[in-house]
């Protein structure tokens, strides 16, 4: 039996999968101080959505307290995440269930 | 020191911004980079929102990011506070530069919204506020924030995402 290296090793396949089959979302959420016209700038800005789209988001945060703004791998959504972060709004990141 | 009533910012046809601004207000500006500066890279609860967490429900996760995000983040606000430093006095700016002033307006705001604890509903000035002048500062950045948002908006790129 070789038990050490079989618990390992299902930890590191989950994690794959769950990078390439399910999906990250990114999250922003709702806080006192961002300008509303200065967030909807920046999902312009970063995700080149038409300013529409991005009143919408905009909106979805600041009366729901939260909008999904973007999916995508892991490692796609952590940058988005971390250029949110640069830009000073509350992003995080999740899977989308 | 109001935000002038004539436009502060003008996009030029070349994409490079005009700017219209006292030079008290300019001096302002190096002030609150000078202080970003100072405290960015300080653990005091000021910069919180700086730095938010990118993993809420996974410590571990969250650890990974902040050890890259962390200084990467440190390092965008010493660039945006040195940008300001060295063309507050210009007339035109580039693109970049525009940016970065917008930046270090934005990053100000964040932090004197946080040590002001500003909530949505609350813009009533009191006059025995002892935090009466950051008030003050906080409001006219907003002001020059929604001018500076209205300007760079008109230099944005067509939008390259299909939906809607």
């Amino acid at each position: 039996m070789g038990a050490p290296l079989e618990l390992e090793d299902p930890q590191i396949v989950d994690d794959e999968v769950t990078d390439t089959d399910r999906p990250w979302v990114v999250i922003v959420w709702n806080d006192p101080i961002n300008l509303m016209s200065y967030v909807t700038f920046v999902f312009q800005k970063l995700f080149g959505y038409s300013r529409t789209k991005a009143e919408r988001l905009m909106r979805d945060v600041h009366e729901k307290g939260r909008a999904v703004v973007s999916n995508g791998t892991r490692t796609e959504a952590e940058r988005d995440v971390n250029r949110l972060h640069s830009h000073g709004l509350w992003a995080t990141m999740e899977h989308d269930e | 020191m109001p935000v002038p009533r004539s436009r502060p910012f003008k996009l030029n046809k070349d994409g490079t911004f005009t700017v219209n601004l006292p030079d008290g207000f300019r001096e302002l500006l190096v002030s609150l980079a000078d202080q970003i500066d100072e405290i960015v890279a300080m653990d005091v609860p000021e910069t919180r929102r700086l730095f938010p967490t990118a993993y809420p429900n996974d410590a571990e996760r969250d650890a990974g990011y902040q050890i890259f995000a962390r200084d990467q983040l440190v390092n965008q606000r010493r660039t945006a506070a040195d940008t300001v430093r060295e063309t507050y006095r210009k007339q035109r700016l580039t693109e970049d530069e525009m940016s970065q002033w917008m930046a270090v307006v934005n990053d100000a705001r964040l932090v004197l919204g946080t040590y002001l604890d500003v909530s949505e509903d609350d813009d009533e000035l009191l006059l025995d506020d002892p935090d009466l002048d950051l008030r003050l500062i906080y409001h006219e950045l907003g002001l020059l924030l929604e001018r500076m948002v209205t300007t760079m908006s008109k230099g944005l790129p067509e939008p390259t995402d299909p939906d809607d």
